[in-house]
């Protein structure tokens, strides 16, 4: 905030753009809408978070069924396949990071995009990790889909909007959808399955065929990136 | 202060049982590689920068400064109820190692990054005395 101007009003934008999709959810966990206002009159629980900023307590699991691409030719449903990942590492304790506002989704990033051959704006549809909202904004910048400090503009412009550019956390995320702890990225998977299938109801994404979920652990320490992808992007 | 029981006491492992018992005694203690002369912290069995394993237990200066922090204004638990708001910061040691800590004998208003502060210590325990930092005096 201090170095790129971003502001308490675009960290809530994370969280209103996190509600709009809820709120199109039927199994979400807090389906209200909320405005910006809302969540900077939240109370505040650590500065510059409020309650509404920081991610919801929930009882939940996800799975998902791999399989060859070969097999999945016969199984009844329409197969989703993995096209990319990439893992990256930073710190273990936040006070060892290198830096604040530049995470290892960097790497994880660069190789998922590496592998799938590639890049941020071939991506349709993004799931991004979202335990605190500044979380995504530093995110999105990382895996290369705003420029450093951009990212709070991006998300208040609506560009992570269903009719955006990118949409984004669009089962709610962790911030509306469910929060469960270790599983929570399995959600972001999920999601993307659903959206590649066109099975994601009022919140589906129009001819998604690429997804991106992004996941990360620790205090900003582990990151995993995953592309996504229907067949005709194989 | 009082009611320190509750809270999450450090337990001393054979890896930072020097770095508690020095805490006892009010003296911040890091780790300076004898090989390349890098200063580290948190503890570890090795130096961070060129990998050897010749660290050594040096004091240090204590003096530091804020490079970011938070205002905690929930309490973690019960235990800490008593102490909110109150404020959590990376702290730039003057050696050069980055320490999380707390910033206390400050308004949460009047904290900053670039603060000049300085260790001090809590004793929260028979045991544990834990290092804070206070905002450096000016006659300092």
């Amino acid at each position: 905030m201090d170095r790129y101007g971003t502001t308490p009003e675009h960290l809530a934008a994370v969280a209103v753009n996190g509600r709009n999709y809820a709120s199109l959810n039927p199994h979400a966990q807090m389906r209200e809408p909320i405005s910006i206002a809302d969540v900077l009159n939240s109370r505040m629980i650590a500065d510059p978070l409020h309650l509404l900023d920081c991610s919801l307590v929930s009882d939940g699991g996800a799975a998902v069924v791999l399989t060859s691409a070969e097999r999945a030719k016969d199984f009844p449903q329409r197969p989703v396949y993995l096209l990319g990942f990439g893992e990256g590492h930073g710190h273990e304790h936040i006070s060892q990071a290198r830096s604040l506002t530049t995470s290892a989704a960097v790497e994880s990033g660069r190789r998922a995009f590496r592998m799938a051959g590639m890049g941020p704006g071939d991506i349709d549809v993004a799931q991004i990790y979202d335990c605190f909202t500044p979380v995504v904004l530093i995110e999105l910048e990382d895996l290369g889909f705003c420029n450093k400090g951009e990212a709070g503009a991006f998300v208040a412009s609506g560009e992570t909007a269903l009719d955006g550019s990118l949409p984004m956390n669009t089962n709610g995320g962790l911030l509306s959808y469910c929060h469960p702890g270790n599983p929570g990225s399995m959600f972001g998977l999920t999601e993307a399955v659903a959206q590649l299938r066109g099975e994601a109801g009022e919140r589906q994404v129009k001819s998604a065929e690429t997804a991106l979920v992004h996941g990360q652990g620790g205090i900003m320490s582990s990151h995993a990136t995953l592309i996504l992808g229907q067949e005709q992007a194989l | 202060m009082t009611g320190h029981s509750q809270k999450f006491l450090p337990q001393p492992q054979p890896g930072t049982e020097t770095y508690w018992n020095a805490c006892r005694q009010h003296e911040l203690l890091i780790q300076r590689c004898s090989e390349c002369g890098t200063h580290q912290f948190y503890p570890r069995i090795f130096c961070t920068s060129c990998s050897s394993k010749a660290v050594d237990w040096v004091s240090a200066s204590g003096h530091g400064k804020v490079l970011t922090w938070t205002v905690v204004r929930r309490a973690v638990s019960a235990a800490y109820a008593a102490d909110v708001p109150y404020i959590i910061a990376l702290i730039e040691l003057q050696e050069g190692p980055v320490m999380m800590s707390k910033v206390s004998s400050c308004e949460p208003e009047s904290v900053c990054s670039g603060m000049a502060v300085e260790v001090s210590f809590e004793d929260w325990s028979e045991q544990v005395s834990m290092p804070v930092f206070i905002p450096t005096s000016s006659k300092d």
